[in-house]
């Protein structure tokens, strides 16, 4: 049986991978921030005409600098617990106050899709603290660098984009908005005098931070930019998402596909096997009082009177002949059996052709000449030895030679002959009898089937022989050709793989 | 000719050993019945037959085989060489070989069967008469 696919317990899914990893990028961003932003506020000192409260922000970053060291700390430990989790070979599902928050924060994903675990509500929930945190220290910077006066204030657009990236679209908005709010806070906050203002420059439009009006028109184009970025980027973020789902969704209902293929076919095969158990054991049970009968008959017209009369010994005779026909139609169908059953497949052992050969001609050498058949063979030269069932062979042998025997008038010929072409053994078997109407050449090989014109000239046989040859031959890997005409002959051809 | 010689028939089929006794009896051959493999066993110890007519038994099991390798396991010069012929066409239709003059050890027991002849099922009359004939003739020695 296939294993039940993993829909209860995801394996690692590759958006909590992705979720995991952009983090870890965001916490090397952050450090990049604050060199940068270090390495930025000496060189404005030094060539730019602009003046900032530098112990006051050298504390912000310092703060920035311990805070990412922490962040840096939770996410290693959220990468450990997550690997003990995965050489455990569970993934939990996403469950509490943190699965529901992650719920909101992380991008939908269609029902019945467990597209993130626990880990990744957990890293949504720590990706989304942290923008909050970095959009705080962001206010605070750019307070204690001028305020309203710094340009940098755009830069709360990258977090709108981070957030896009990572998070939900309602997410993403919430993070303009907060962007927003903390910048109108400190913008009008100074405006109004609430906060102290900390100006970038004394010598260029000191007091523009204490005009409601250019304040205003500032926070609101400013809102403008974070809003549109958001929707672009989120809108963008969500596309490449659906594609990315779809992919994950193909695969998972490609999982089940699979599983469910493999099982029909574990029922297909022990249904094939039930079924030829149960051939086996239905022949096995007809055979031996089909014997019986056909012996009793026999013996009956031997043991009968010479004064019985001739139409009761015409009856007992066509009796035993049906008997014989049944008798031989249950032997087929119980080698027919064998040779199908995925039981009665014994090792292959070296089969020596020739010697079977020679069997199945002492065998069929008798019928022959009572039928008035010349039967010859024709093997030319020593064969190599084919793998499989010497039975196997037996009865392909049996039954080409029996068919052509069997469909061919009297003063024909029957011809076996056997070689060796290229690394394949070619086994011909050649008659001159009545041949196969080409709209039946495809069917000779379907159990049961005999063809209209042989049903008129033998009306024994069970339609199970080129059945069974059809089987031998697909065991050992071989093919099988039909060339026949109607009234001239037929030559079945049969290529078996040597070694 | 048959001279009397005693043939133990063994088959499960009642009615099968019944006909065979008449086809046999026919030809003036003593016949010993018998229905399984230790009653076979028994009639081969009181009765020392000529020759055994032994049934494979299917499907129940391959009784017997088991026969012919507890007789030919003897160590008694009679058990190791009573003719048998197998009443079954199991030469064509299962992978043990069956070599009946092969008595110079190169197969072990189970490997083949040391038996003299066979007879396929449905058994022809006149096909098992010729078989016993040869059978018997054989072991007269040439």
């Amino acid at each position: 049986m296939a294993d039940q696919p993993a829909t209860e317990s995801p394996q690692v899914l590759p958006a909590t991978e992705v979720l995991v990893w952009r983090i870890s990028w965001l916490v090397r961003l952050r450090w990049l921030a604050v060199v940068g932003s270090l390495l930025f506020i000496e060189v404005a000192r030094r060539f730019l005409p602009i003046q900032v409260a530098l112990p006051q922000l050298l504390a912000v970053l310092a703060l920035l600098a311990s805070y990412n060291l922490g962040a840096e700390l939770l996410l290693a430990r959220l990468r450990r617990a997550a690997e003990e989790r995965l050489a455990h070979g569970q993934a939990e599902s996403a469950e509490g106050s943190v699965g529901r928050l992650a719920r909101i924060l992380l991008p939908r994903t269609p029902p019945g899709i467990e597209y993130y675990d626990a880990r990744a509500a957990q890293a949504a929930v720590l990706a989304s603290v942290q923008i909050v945190l970095d959009l705080c220290f962001l206010a605070a910077m750019l307070h204690f660098a001028g305020g309203v006066e710094n340009p940098l204030w755009v830069f709360v657009i990258f977090h709108v984009i981070v957030a896009s990236i990572l998070l939900s679209w309602p997410a993403t908005y919430g993070v303009a908005t907060l962007g927003f709010l903390l910048m109108a806070a400190v913008a009008f906050g100074e405006c109004f005098g609430v906060l102290e203002h900390h100006p970038l420059n004394a010598h260029w439009r000191a007091d523009g931070y204490l005009d409601p009006r250019l304040v205003g028109a500032q926070v609101f184009l400013l809102g403008v930019t974070l809003f549109v970025g958001a929707y672009l980027a989120s809108s963008i973020a969500g596309r490449l998402r659906r594609r990315e789902l779809d992919v994950v969704v193909l695969a998972r209902h490609l999982e089940t596909k699979n599983y469910h293929l493999e099982e029909a076919f574990d029922e297909l095969a022990a249904a094939e096997h039930a079924k030829s158990q149960y051939m086996r054991k239905v022949a096995h049970e007809l055979r031996v009082p089909l014997g019986t009968i056909k012996t009793a008959l026999s013996v009956a017209l031997r043991v009968a009177p010479e004064s019985m009369a001739q139409q009761p010994r015409e009856l007992i005779q066509r009796a035993e002949r049906r008997a014989g026909d049944m008798a031989e139609m249950v032997r087929e169908l119980l080698s027919l059996s064998l040779v199908r059953g995925a039981e009665a497949h014994p090792e292959a052992v070296p089969v020596d052709l020739w010697a079977i050969a020679q069997e199945i001609l002492d065998e069929m050498g008798p019928r022959a000449e009572e039928a008035g058949i010349d039967l010859t063979t024709h093997i030319p030269e020593p064969l190599p030895p084919i793998s499989g069932s010497p039975q196997g062979m037996g009865d392909l042998l049996r039954n080409l030679v029996g068919n052509a025997l069997r469909y061919t008038p009297s003063g024909g010929r029957v011809e076996l002959r056997i070689q060796r072409v290229g690394d394949e053994i070619l086994l011909e078997v050649e008659d001159t009898g009545i041949g196969i109407a080409a709209a039946d050449k495809d069917r000779v090989f379907d159990e049961f089937f005999r063809s209209f014109h042989a049903r008129q000239i033998v009306p024994g046989g069970s339609g199970l022989g080129l059945t069974i040859v059809k089987a031998v031959v697909d065991r050992h890997r071989g093919h099988i050709a039909v060339e026949s005409e109607e009234g001239k002959g037929t030559c079945m051809r049969v290529w078996l793989p040597t070694g | 000719m048959s001279n009397g010689k005693k043939i133990l028939v063994v088959d499960d089929d009642r009615d099968l050993v019944d006909i065979l006794t008449m086809v046999l009896t026919g030809k003036a051959y003593q016949v010993v019945q018998a229905y399984g493999p230790q009653e076979a066993l028994a009639a081969v110890d009181r009765e020392h037959p000529d020759l055994i007519l032994l049934d494979v038994m299917m499907p129940e099991a391959t009784e017997g085989f088991h026969v012919v390798w507890n007789l030919r396991g003897r160590d008694d010069p009679y058990s190791a060489t009573v003719p048998i012929i197998m009443l079954t066409a199991i030469h064509r239709e299962t992978p043990l070989r069956f070599y009946p003059d092969a008595r110079d050890h190169t197969y072990g027991a189970g490997e083949y069967l040391d038996v003299q002849g066979f007879v396929d099922k449905p058994v022809e009359p006149d096909a098992l008469l010729a078989e016993v004939d040869r059978v018997l003739a054989a072991a007269r020695g040439p």
